[in-house]
């Protein structure tokens, strides 16, 4: 049985219908980010440890050259460590039929017998490798899915030089590429890179690896602390070429995922603040307004016997059911973003099953949070008008008092037409609801900056990486660093129009206690290929010694120029060397060192050898050269730049249209819930007056007008404060994904902020047109009778 | 309909005639509660009159000053101004009707709260064809020196004034004021009447003025009863009181 005063809640919220959706909406929208962004954060939470834990995802990772077998017993007794599992990985080039350029890949061996200990796969489709299998092959989700891979398909690969067929017998998954990427890039390219399994025998055999790993996966005991196993892991292994152990935290795959999850608690947090506050203060004007309205209706209830308490509890339950309201919304809109984002989560993830869970403990969150934030909007108000003495809520409130305003006090009056003068006078008058409108008309423009500053950001680090920085058309790998010669080789096949060598080297370098495992990247002199740029966008010539490093890496190491940073070479004879910082480089991904190439080769102890070369075409004979190069055993990798620029342009473009639909929605129901707020709160409050305009002889246009002046005014001084936030906003979120992998530079456009200002106003205009209908229905025989 | 007085002169023939009104009705609401508002009025009002409208709550005084503001339309009935149909009247004719003829003066003064006094009066000079300057206006109803006060910083009675100076700056033929001294003071309320019939004298503006107050009519040259929804009677006065020697 519903009490009077809930039966007169029911119908003042019903009369408020219009108000209470916009703010119930932009309510829903911060919540809806809160309850996703929670969610998916329990999600992928759950179903990585879930994943890791049935699967038996290894702690630590140590590539090496080569070591007998019987090494991994001795692994096994370092004190801590828990399991250890020993394989090959080796990297192969795959003919793909429909593909004419070489794909490449990762080939894993999988044991001969039984499951691996660690980093057991999943299998999505088809059947496991049978035992003693020969020409069997198990391929990555990522990859079968991109190239449209069934079981039973075949698939040529050159294995160390020999070209083979092997047919698919599964499509797997595997913890260790949850992101499966090609080492080193921001964005999967999974039509050209892979990850396979086979039987460790046919690995073994045709690498020339029998009897021996190249790869090391352990876990540590519960209680046992990394570093010292990391150490005395590494002192095993270094004379068996050990590359240095690194741990989950340094684990390509887990960061991706770890990266996004703590993208997703920043979401969780400011976005919802953001949105609430508008929110709360669109519910304090609402509700302020109701109160002024019912003064006597509140009067006479106290002068029929009702507390203050239950008066205050009345309308605090019209703030509540907004409340309520806007999580209810919030949570259909967190569910349906979140399936949304999980679906896109799939592009780039791959897990046995991910799926969206809804986070109930979220829902509670955002309903405590949300009715936190409207009662202590509106506690204040609520209770001032409940404390009122009955006879004097009776009378009704004092004309309001205006005066002139700020800029009319400067003199400036006479420049301004009447409506104008209302408009601004209005506006001084309630400075605070003017803010909040101004305030939330900001926010939507701020949150259309954002979108568009990434895609501004990741279209610049592209154009940089692979315009300005690596002019070649494509770069490849040899199996083992080979005489410098071959590179004249390369140049010699059909289309290539000029070839450089390159030479690449896997080592750590420290400084102050700090280290970091890099690829030691060649520089040459003149060269038309790959080179390094300075902050000032002027390219730096590689002298014969001294190393030029990316200026992320310098900040990480807290290094400047002339520093002397010592480079531990993790292949070869292992030298060590101080070198001094003679140039800082500005990159956008990945940290990196470069060296003169010939410095690097002497500094390992080799004579005059390359690891890989880069290469421009004559694109009218690339089709001829692909054939050609396929042909070519010592080559291990392509990385063909258009292929790559095109997979990482799809991908960007179908998540950042994502996220970018998303801003706007939010945008769109910011900017127009504020406005319908505002102007329904103008057109009640001076009814009368804009009445009395009509009885006078102004046209319903002219009436309207006074309206909009003052929403124009107010959205001239929210757009640029809009594009300042935005602005400010951008910077503080893409510098906060400013990582050792990736650093998205800050490029804001004259469209950025174009798109912004159109779709706030075409929003705002909308909204207004709405309101401004009700002008029609103004009661004009209302305003001779006494006032309300 | 009873008269004291002979018949007013044949209202179709009267040169000076701005209002035809014949068998107008007015009813709000349907079936059982249907109200009649005014049932069948004839009436005709002539430049330059200060016709004075008596007659208890309800009785329809109102509605007829809001028919012939133009601000609602009738049931049934004939109703012109000058050549202008106002039953058939667009919305932009009646606006436009309002804007350049007629000035309202409401109970409650209905002034802009943001505008000064001298802004509210050009709030209507800036839209009419042929004003007085705000000055002017403000001037005749003797507020020549409160004009850049805002309406919270003015008593009633100054508010009033604004009001009126605010319905005549336009020069409108038509002065309509609904219970002008109703919220009111006798001392204060007696300034406003002044200013009202100072118009009304000097300008020859047709002066329509609703009251429940019967001393007023000795300041008319008709007076007009209401009851009923109807014209009870009318009568004219030989003389028009000044509005100082009125007392209630």
């Amino acid at each position: 049985m519903l009490s009077q005063l809930d039966r007169k809640l029911v119908r003042d919220l019903r009369r408020l219908k219009g108000q209470a959706t916009a703010v119930t909406l932009v309510m829903a929208c911060g919540l809806a980010m809160l309850i996703m962004a929670r969610s998916l954060i329990s999600s992928l939470e759950t179903t990585l440890a879930a994943y890791y834990q049935t699967n038996n995802f290894a702690e630590l990772f140590v590539p090496l050259k080569r070591a007998p077998n019987y090494l991994g017993a001795r692994l096994a007794e370092i004190p801590g460590v828990a399991t250890v599992q020993t394989g090959i990985a080796v990297q192969v080039t795959l003919d793909l039929p429909g593909l004419d350029e070489p794909a490449s890949g990762m080939v894993r061996s999988l044991p001969d017998h039984g499951e691996p200990e660690l980093n057991r796969l999943f299998l999505r489709r088809g059947q496991w490798l049978s035992a003693g299998s020969r020409g069997e092959v198990l391929v990555g989700e990522a990859f079968a899915v991109a190239n449209q891979l069934q079981p039973d398909d075949t698939l040529a690969m050159l294995l160390n030089g020999r070209r083979q067929t092997f047919r698919i017998v599964g499509i797997v998954l595997s913890p260790e590429y949850v992101f499966e990427s090609r080492p080193g890039t921001a964005l999967p390219d999974n039509r050209t890179y892979g990850i396979f399994w086979m039987p460790y025998r046919e690995v073994a055999t045709a690498w020339n690896l029998y009897g021996a790993f190249n790869s090391v996966a352990l876990t540590l005991e519960p209680d046992a602390y990394e570093p010292p196993v990391v150490a005395a892991v590494d002192n095993l292994l270094r004379p068996y070429g050990g590359f240095g152990a690194y741990g989950r935290k340094d684990h390509p795959s887990h960061i991706r995922v770890t990266d996004e999850i703590r993208v997703l608690r920043v979401l969780s947090i400011g976005f919802p603040i953001v949105f609430l506050t508008v929110a709360a203060f669109m519910t304090n004007s609402v509700l302020t307004r109701l109160l002024s309205l019912q003064r006597e209706q509140i009067a006479i209830l106290k002068a029929f016997g009702y507390t203050n308490r239950q008066i205050v509890t009345h309308y605090l339950k019209f703030a509540a059911v907004i409340v309520v309201g806007g999580t209810v919304l919030g949570t259909v809109g967190g569910i349906a973003l979140g399936n949304v984002l999980v679906e896109m989560y799939t592009l780039f993830f791959r897990f046995p099953d991910l799926s969206f869970r809804l986070d109930r403990h979220a829902v509670i969150v955002a309903l405590v949070v949300g009715l936190g934030a409207v009662l202590a909007g509106v506690f204040s108000a609520v209770r001032r008008a409940a404390k009122l003495p009955p006879a004097e809520a009776m009378r009704p409130e004092p004309p309001a008092s205006y005066r002139p305003s700020l800029l009319e006090r400067q003199g400036l009056g006479r420049f301004f037409s009447t409506s104008f003068r209302i408009a601004v006078r209005n506006i001084e008058r309630r400075p605070v609801q003017a803010m909040f409108t101004v305030a939330g008309l900001a926010l939507a423009t701020a949150l259309l900056i954002l979108p568009n500053t990434f895609k501004a950001g990741i279209a610049e680090v592209l154009d940089f990486q692979w315009d300005v920085v690596q002019r070649q058309d494509m770069n490849l790998g040899l199996v083992e660093p080979s005489g410098a010669n071959i590179a004249y080789e390369l140049e010699r096949l059909p289309g290539v129009l000029h070839a450089e060598p390159a030479r690449t080297a896997a080592v750590r370098i420290h400084f102050n206690g700090r280290s970091r495992q890099i690829g030691l990247r060649s520089l040459e002199p003149g060269s038309q290929h790959s080179r390094a740029i300075d902050s000032h966008g002027r390219e730096i010539t590689p002298p014969p010694d001294g190393l030029i490093v990316s200026a992320k890496l310098a900040e990480v190491f807290g290094a400047k120029l002339g520093d002397e940073l010592v480079i531990e070479a993790l292949e070869g004879r292992r030298s060590q060397q101080s070198v001094r910082i003679v140039a800082l480089a500005a990159d956008f991904t990945g940290i990196a060192a470069y060296m003169d190439r010939r410095s690097i080769n002497r500094f390992l102890g080799e004579g005059d050898v390359i690891s890989g070369a880069s290469i421009t075409l004559d694109h009218s004979r690339r089709a001829e050269f692909l054939r050609a190069l396929k042909g070519i055993p010592r080559v291990s990798w392509v990385a063909i730049k258009e292929t790559m620029r095109a997979s990482f342009r799809e991908t960007t473009a179908r998540s950042m249209g994502l996220i970018q639909t998303i801003y706007l929605t939010f945008a769109v129901i910011v900017a127009f819930g504020v406005i319908y707020n505002n102007a329904r709160i103008s057109l009640a409050e001076r009814a009368r007056e804009l009445a009395t305009l009509r009885v006078i002889g102004m046209t319903q246009r002219e009436v309207g007008a006074i309206i909009v002046i003052e929403l124009v005014i107010l959205s001239i001084i929210a757009l640029p404060a809009g594009l300042l936030m935005g602005t400010a906003l951008s910077a503080g979120i893409i510098q906060s994904v400013n990582t050792e992998t990736v650093r998205i530079p800050l490029i804001f456009t004259p469209y950025t902020y174009t798109f912004a200002i159109v779709v706030v106003i075409i929003a705002s205009s909308a909204s207004a047109l709405v309101v401004l209908r009700q002008l029609k229905k103004l009661d004009l025989i209302g305003t001779l009778k006494a006032p309300e | 309909m009873s008269s004291s007085e002979p018949p007013a002169p044949s209202p179709s023939t009267h040169p000076r005639n701005l209002f035809r009104v014949r068998g107008l009705t007015k009813h709000y609401g349907e079936g059982a509660a249907q109200v009649r508002a005014l049932a069948g009025v004839d009436l005709d009002l002539a430049a330059g009159e200060l016709v004075v409208l008596l007659g208890p709550s309800g009785s329809g005084k109102t509605t007829l000053l809001n028919q012939l503001g133009g601000l609602d339309l009738p049931t049934s009935g004939e109703l012109s101004y000058r050549d202008l149909d106002l039953t058939r009247a667009s919305e932009a004719e009646l606006t436009l009707y309002r804007r350049e003829s007629v000035g309202f003066i409401f109970q409650f003064y209905n002034l802009i709260p943001s505008l000064t006094a001298r802004e509210n009066v050009a709030l209507i000079t800036e839209i009419a064809s042929d004003p007085f300057s705000p000055e002017v206006a403000l001037e005749m109803v003797g507020l020549g020196s409160r004009m850049d006060h805002f309406p919270a910083q003015l008593s009633g009675g100054e508010q009033q004034r604004v009001a009126i100076a605010r319905a005549i700056a336009k020069r409108p033929d038509v002065l309509l004021c609904d219970e002008p001294t109703g919220a009111l003071d006798v001392r204060t309320g007696i300034v406003v009447l002044e200013a009202i019939e100072r118009v009304n004298r000097e300008l020859g503006t047709l002066t329509v003025v609703i009251t429940h107050n019967a001393v007023m009519a000795d300041m008319a040259d008709r007076v007009i009863y209401f009851m009923d929804g109807n014209v009870h009677h009318q009568r004219r006065n030989p003389t028009r009181a000044a509005p100082s020697t009125l007392e209630w």
